[in-house]
């Protein structure tokens, strides 16, 4: 039945080049597409995350909702001790962060200001490596502010310039101090350096009250996938009620929803092109086998069975599906890997959309074997669909009938 | 002569009734999902374009020349109600309104987030952009201390009608100033500005507060479809910073250019493939039939005749597919630009980026015209290649070749 088909295939060259064309096109549309919607929204989440926000966050429970200093973690080193005990952490350090006025003698802006611990933060997030101008904190640091450059715009302030701070204190006391702004950092995030600085914990904490306590631990995974795993591991491994350990997934969940939302409308745009290539696949199945209905009627008279005619004709779009897809997945898989190493650069697109969250002007495509496979699995199987009707076609005629067929 | 070859090109186009229903379904399914993603798209851009107008830049807004680098209240309009009233006695000038703004803290008694404090008045805002549609929550009034906040900004500070605010920013002396507000509303914009930090209050209130005057304004925003008004204003306030909504909003724009240039691509790609279907089944259509014409030829029919009735097929093909097809895009768009399609689900999401739960289609002649023009071209062109083989026949040839 295969060498059958091998044979019509090549034979009937109008059809076959037809579907062999569309379903190459269609492939290469359909990976590239999947690919550039998932880098892009791929480096978007990696990009948060990259900055400041952990893999996993560890609160006090209602910090999130309510918010309000009774809701500060109380005892953060019973905590870390436990952490230090997982395998798969790289690393976690706390940070107590306030809201507050920071002030010179004549502008004035709301910013929040985060009391870090500089040499876990290194490892833990990007904001060493977003320095502009100064040098990145040390535990001696003192009162020496790390501020966001478009903060430092607003405030019309530069390096060893004072800026008054007011807030208040963990246990809900008025907080003020002068602080120096000894560096400037610039992550791209427009909303982040607009508005965050930053302290070293060991100064901040004895101005707010604080010592042992934080808004939230942050931890870095080895490896980002394991994030539900390590956090039912520290669930248990911490055992409190009070306390809720958090994975990214819900930490950015309107993140992740938007992407999802934006998945769902890719595809929906994607689905267009998908059904209008599948009805001419499938029209011009028809023509081929309207116009061999008396060779099927003859091929059933001498005794091949109506599974008989289905496998031929499976086979048939098997063929013609394989050269197309082998042709095109190589092709597809090279772009979407050149370009996932090389992202296409659309300048100005970063400050276009700075207050969506995006900070890079490179959208990189994703490449990703998983993903190549179920892409071809779905041109595989609109292919197969196509052949259901000729084959139904095929059937409403008896053997006879059939090869009486004009 | 033509009523004649009109019934032959439509008896033949259901002569394999099948194959061009196939086709007719084809366009249509097409079709009609094409016209729905292209009115989805410019339906979710237009809206937030038009409510980025309505509750916030207007058509044109007018500031200080310094300020939209720098936010500080020295930089304001020192005779904002001179220019208003300027303004509205200008042709083609539909309303004006006056903003006050500061940016600065807004805490609760357990959080605090970033805000800018937006001074406004409410009537004039309603003539302006009905600001009262952007209500998600409680009533627009200003009674009592009253403040109205954006849906984001009530979200961070989890705020609800009737909490209690204070904001603090510094005045117009350089003093740290805070007052204290009720939650009296919230709004959803759709501006993603103004929806994560905007806290409204009345305008002599944010006067008072401040320290500015009834002649000072931040903004200056107008409401004005007139193409010449902005070059008017332009020349008329030199020692301003006049913009147009596409100057304040460049991401607008783009998503403008993004949704043309997606939608032009879109278009291309869908009628290039629509045009190989058709191609495919008049191809075949016509060339199965290659005695019957050669017997036409044979009988004295001119050439014309049977292109005309050729053409004539491909167009009644072509236009049975459209027609299908426009009724269901009509019916489909028509059901989302009323009841729209519902992501409630998914509002957090949504509106932390500026768009609203439910998106609303938009419908625009043009869908339904290109779409015509396209799909009779890409009728009529499927045929040539066909035509030009039976142009070539020799009728005696045929019809002994296909006895």
């Amino acid at each position: 039945m295969f060498k059958l088909a091998l044979k019509n295939t090549l034979f009937y060259k109008g059809r076959s080049i037809t579907t062999a064309v569309l379903t190459f096109a269609s492939t290469i549309l359909f990976i590239l597409y999947i690919s550039l919607l998932n880098g892009s929204h791929k480096s978007m989440l990696e990009n948060s995350l990259k900055i400041y926000t952990g893999a996993i966050e560890i609160y006090h429970k209602g910090y999130r909702d309510i918010g309000g200093n009774e809701y500060l973690i109380q005892d953060v080193k019973a905590i870390t001790d436990k952490l230090a005990k997982i395998d798969a952490i790289e690393a976690y350090s706390s940070r107590y962060e306030t809201y507050g006025l920071l002030s010179n003698k004549e502008h004035s802006a709301a910013a929040m200001v985060a009391g870090i611990e500089p040499k876990r933060e290194k490892i833990l997030s990007s904001l060493e490596s977003a320095l502009r101008e100064g040098s990145f904190l040390d535990e001696n640091s003192a009162n020496c502010l790390y501020m966001g450059i478009e903060l430092a715009k607003k405030l019309k302030l530069g390096i060893g310039d004072e800026v008054a701070f007011i807030g208040s204190a963990s246990d809900g006391s008025f907080a003020a101090d002068i602080f120096r702004v000894c560096a400037t950092f610039k992550t791209g995030s427009f909303e982040f350096d607009s508005s965050a600085s930053f302290i070293t914990r060991s100064y901040f904490d004895e101005l707010m009250y604080a010592k042992n306590r934080a808004s939230y631990i942050t931890i870095k995974l080895k490896n980002i996938e394991d994030a539900e795993e390590v956090n039912s591991q520290i669930i248990t491994m911490i055992d409190d009620e009070s306390l809720e350990s958090l994975t990214w997934k819900i930490l950015m969940k309107n993140m992740v929803e938007s992407m999802e939302i934006d998945a769902v409308f890719g595809y929906i745009s994607l689905s267009l092109f998908m059904v209008v290539i599948f009805f001419v696949i499938m029209i011009y199945g028809f023509i081929n086998v309207s116009s061999r209905i008396k060779g099927f009627g003859i091929l059933r008279c001498i005794g091949l069975s109506k599974r008989d005619v289905f496998l031929l004709l499976f086979y048939e779009i098997l063929i013609l599906t394989i050269l197309a897809t082998a042709l095109a997945a190589p092709i597809a898989a090279y772009i979407c890997y050149y370009y996932s190493i090389n992202p296409i650069v659309i300048e100005g697109i970063a400050d276009m959309y700075k207050d969506y969250g995006i900070i890079s002007n490179e959208i990189p495509f994703d490449f990703n074997l998983v993903t190549f496979g179920w892409n071809l699995g779905v041109i595989y199987l609109l292919n197969f669909l196509s052949i259901l009707y000729p084959y139904m076609y095929i059937n409403s005629f008896g053997p006879f009938e059939a090869t009486r067929h004009v | 002569m033509y009523k004649l070859i009109l019934k032959l090109a439509w008896k033949n186009s259901f002569l394999r009734r099948v194959r061009t229903l196939l086709v007719i379904i084809m366009i249509a399914v097409s079709m009609s999902m094409m016209l729905v993603l292209e009115g989805v798209y410019d339906g979710l851009v237009k809206n937030m374009v038009d409510k980025n107008k309505r509750s916030q830049s207007g058509d044109i807004s007018i500031f200080a020349k310094e300020y939209r680098v720098s936010r500080d209240l020295a930089n304001r309009i020192k005779n904002a109600d001179e220019i208003k009233a300027q303004l509205q006695s200008t042709k083609g000038v539909e309303a004006v309104v006056l903003r006050v703004k500061a940016d600065g803290l807004l805490s609760t008694a357990r959080k605090s987030s970033f805000a800018s404090l937006i001074g406004i008045d409410l009537k004039e805002e309603e003539r302006f952009g009905k600001f009262s549609e952007f209500l998600k929550e409680g009533v627009i009034d200003f009674q009592k201390q009253g403040a109205i906040v954006g849906i984001e900004l009530a979200k961070t500070l989890k705020l609800r009608i009737g909490s209690k605010v204070v904001f603090s920013t510094q005045d117009i002396k350089g003093e740290i100033n805070s007052i204290a507000l009720h939650v009296r509303a919230i709004v959803q914009t759709t501006n993603i500005g103004l929806d994560k930090g905007a806290i409204f209050i009345d305008i002599n209130q944010a006067h008072k507060f401040l320290g500015t005057t009834s002649q000072d304004a931040m903004q200056i925003a107008i409401r004005g479809e007139d193409r010449e008004l902005y070059g008017k204003l332009k020349r008329a306030f030199p020692n301003l910073d006049v913009k147009e909504f596409l100057e304040l909003q460049p991401m607008m724009k783009m998503m403008q250019d993004v949704m043309i240039i997606f939608n032009s691509v879109t278009f291309l790609i869908v009628m290039g493939v629509v045009f190989i279907g058709i191609f495919g089944v008049m191809y075949v259509s016509i060339l199965e039939r290659v005695r019957e014409f050669g017997i036409m030829i044979s009988l004295g029919m001119p050439y014309r005749y049977i292109r005309a009735q050729i053409f004539l097929e491909s167009i009644v093909v072509g236009l049975l597919g459209y027609l299908a097809g426009a009724v269901l895009g009509a019916i489909l768009l028509i059901y989302l630009e009323r009841y729209g399609i519902d992501l409630s689900a998914f509002s957090d999401a949504l509106e932390m980026w500026g768009y609203e739960a439910v998106i609303y289609a938009t419908i625009k002649v043009s869908y339904f015209t290109t779409t015509f023009g396209a799909i009779i071209t890409a009728s009529l062109l499927s045929v040539i290649i066909p035509l030009s083989r039976i142009k070539k026949l020799n009728p005696i040839e045929v019809i002994k070749a296909d006895k």
